[in-house]
């Protein structure tokens, strides 16, 4: 899941390629990253490889502020189904 | 200086008196005393503001000299002072069902706007900080459809407001826009980055979100500005709608409400939708042109005319210098505060 995650926000937002490989536990948002309309870009992204809706109330910005918390929400979500499909 | 204090503070005192008292008296009245009473109180403020009627002309010559004379600007910036006037009148028409203002306002084009719903992906519905524009959005909503706004309240966000002011404000003006709208404003600002998912979740439920997309961008957000035509300048706005409406499929119209000549009616003009494929800032340029033709057909309506900071930040015009006021310690801006159909910084108007 960390790679799939990891790869689409290289490919996609990351503008300076020298930052690159992106880093699981880099900061998204402090790191200028991801901004509004690439954070609705990325929870499309999850939704359609992952099968989920994400809710409102999970739209805050602790769910986003790294690959690996974006992977900590969705197994929260989906425990056995993500880690076993996606994993 | 002893002066300027007694006269600024007589000036709140208005400005507190009519938004709490004397304006929703005056909106139990029929409407033609009401907004004729809104008039006058227009026209004294312009009679006695000298220092924004003056900033008013200034900036409306500065930006439509070519197309207005002095006395242009002078009857514009008076009729300016009336419009705000009367949209403390709107707001205050809004109590119980909104039928008090609704009955007043036309709407051309909502086939256009139950088409575009039709389609079931939501609508974007861009305006400007133009006209009763807070209004017209939630009487949209009073009208039965389902709007959320994408605007701060701006009294939350103004540096050096009291929590008494910030409470009188949301008492007398977001409480009464509040009540119409579907969910709570999705109010942008500094790392909230979930300003456009939230914009998404609403147009996933097939819901109306509006937004004004003229106000100058944050500081923070200027990366992201596009140049584009503007009032016959160049101005630097945020194309988020537009990158929205691209990102979700949402169709994307315009709409302005107009005040008629008799001062108490209105006609709210919906667009078809805009083009919005292809490049972005091409297709936020489209936007920004009907904004722009909105202003020219009726000046008066722009809330920023009193606002040369925003100017501004727009490009507009050079940072204040000649035109505006002196600056000082407001203990309510102006007597009165506009808030936000937008994402963005606030004039001050009414």
């Amino acid at each position: 899941m960390e790679t799939i995650i990891n790869d689409f926000i290289s490919r996609e937002f990351v503008q300076d390629k020298a930052e690159l490989p992106l880093s699981n536990d880099a900061s998204l948002l402090d790191g200028g990253i991801l901004d509004s309309l690439s954070l609705l870009r990325l929870v499309v992204f999850l939704e359609e490889r992952f099968g989920i809706t994400v809710g409102e109330a999970d739209l805050i910005p602790q769910n986003f502020a790294s690959v690996n918390t974006i992977c900590a929400y969705l197994r929260a979500r989906e425990p056995g189904k993500l880690g076993a499909t996606h994993g | 200086m002893a002066e300027r204090r007694a006269e600024r503070l007589l000036r709140t005192v208005e400005g507190v008196a009519y938004w709490a008292a004397v304006a929703p008296a005056l909106a139990c009245l029929p409407p033609a005393l009401a907004y004729r009473a809104a008039r006058w109180r227009g026209d004294a403020e312009f009679r006695y503001r000298s220092g924004k009627r003056d900033m008013l002309i200034c900036n409306l010559r500065q930006l439509l000299g070519d197309e207005i004379g002095l006395a242009d600007a002078r009857r514009l910036a008076r009729q300016w002072f009336r419009f705000a006037s009367c949209e403390v009148i709107d707001v205050m028409r809004l109590r119980r069902r909104a039928r008090a203002l609704r009955r007043l306002v036309g709407i051309r084009g909502q086939e256009h706007l139950a088409a575009a719903l039709a389609q079931g992906k939501g609508v974007i519905l861009c305006s400007a900080h133009f006209g009763s524009y807070d209004c017209c959005f939630s009487l949209l909503g009073a009208s039965g459809f389902p709007v959320t706004t994408i605007g701060r309240w701006q009294h939350n966000y103004t540096a050096g407001l009291s929590s008494a002011e910030r409470r009188f404000w949301d008492l007398v003006y977001a409480r009464r826009l509040r009540r119409h709208r579907h969910r709570p404003n999705i109010e942008p600002w500094t790392g909230r980055v979930e300003v456009a998912a939230r914009a998404a979740a609403v147009l996933r439920a097939n819901e109306v979100l509006t937004v004004a997309i003229d106000a100058p961008p944050l500081d923070t957000d200027r990366a992201r500005a596009v140049q584009v035509p503007f009032l016959g300048r160049q101005a630097g706005l945020l194309p988020g709608a537009v990158a929205l409406a691209q990102a979700t499929g949402a169709p994307l119209l315009m709409a302005f409400l107009y005040r008629t000549a008799d001062y108490q009616h209105q006609v709210l003009e919906i667009s078809a939708p805009v083009l919005v494929d292809g490049d972005t800032a091409a297709a936020f340029a489209r936007c920004a042109a009907a904004v722009s033709a909105a202003i020219r057909k009726s000046p008066a309506h722009w809330a920023y005319w009193a606002s040369p900071g925003d100017l501004a930040d727009l490009g507009l015009i050079p940072a204040p210098r000649d035109c505006a006021p002196a600056p000082g310690p407001a203990l309510l801006p102006d007597g009165g505060i506009h808030h936000d159909g937008s994402a963005d910084s606030v004039p001050a108007r009414g």
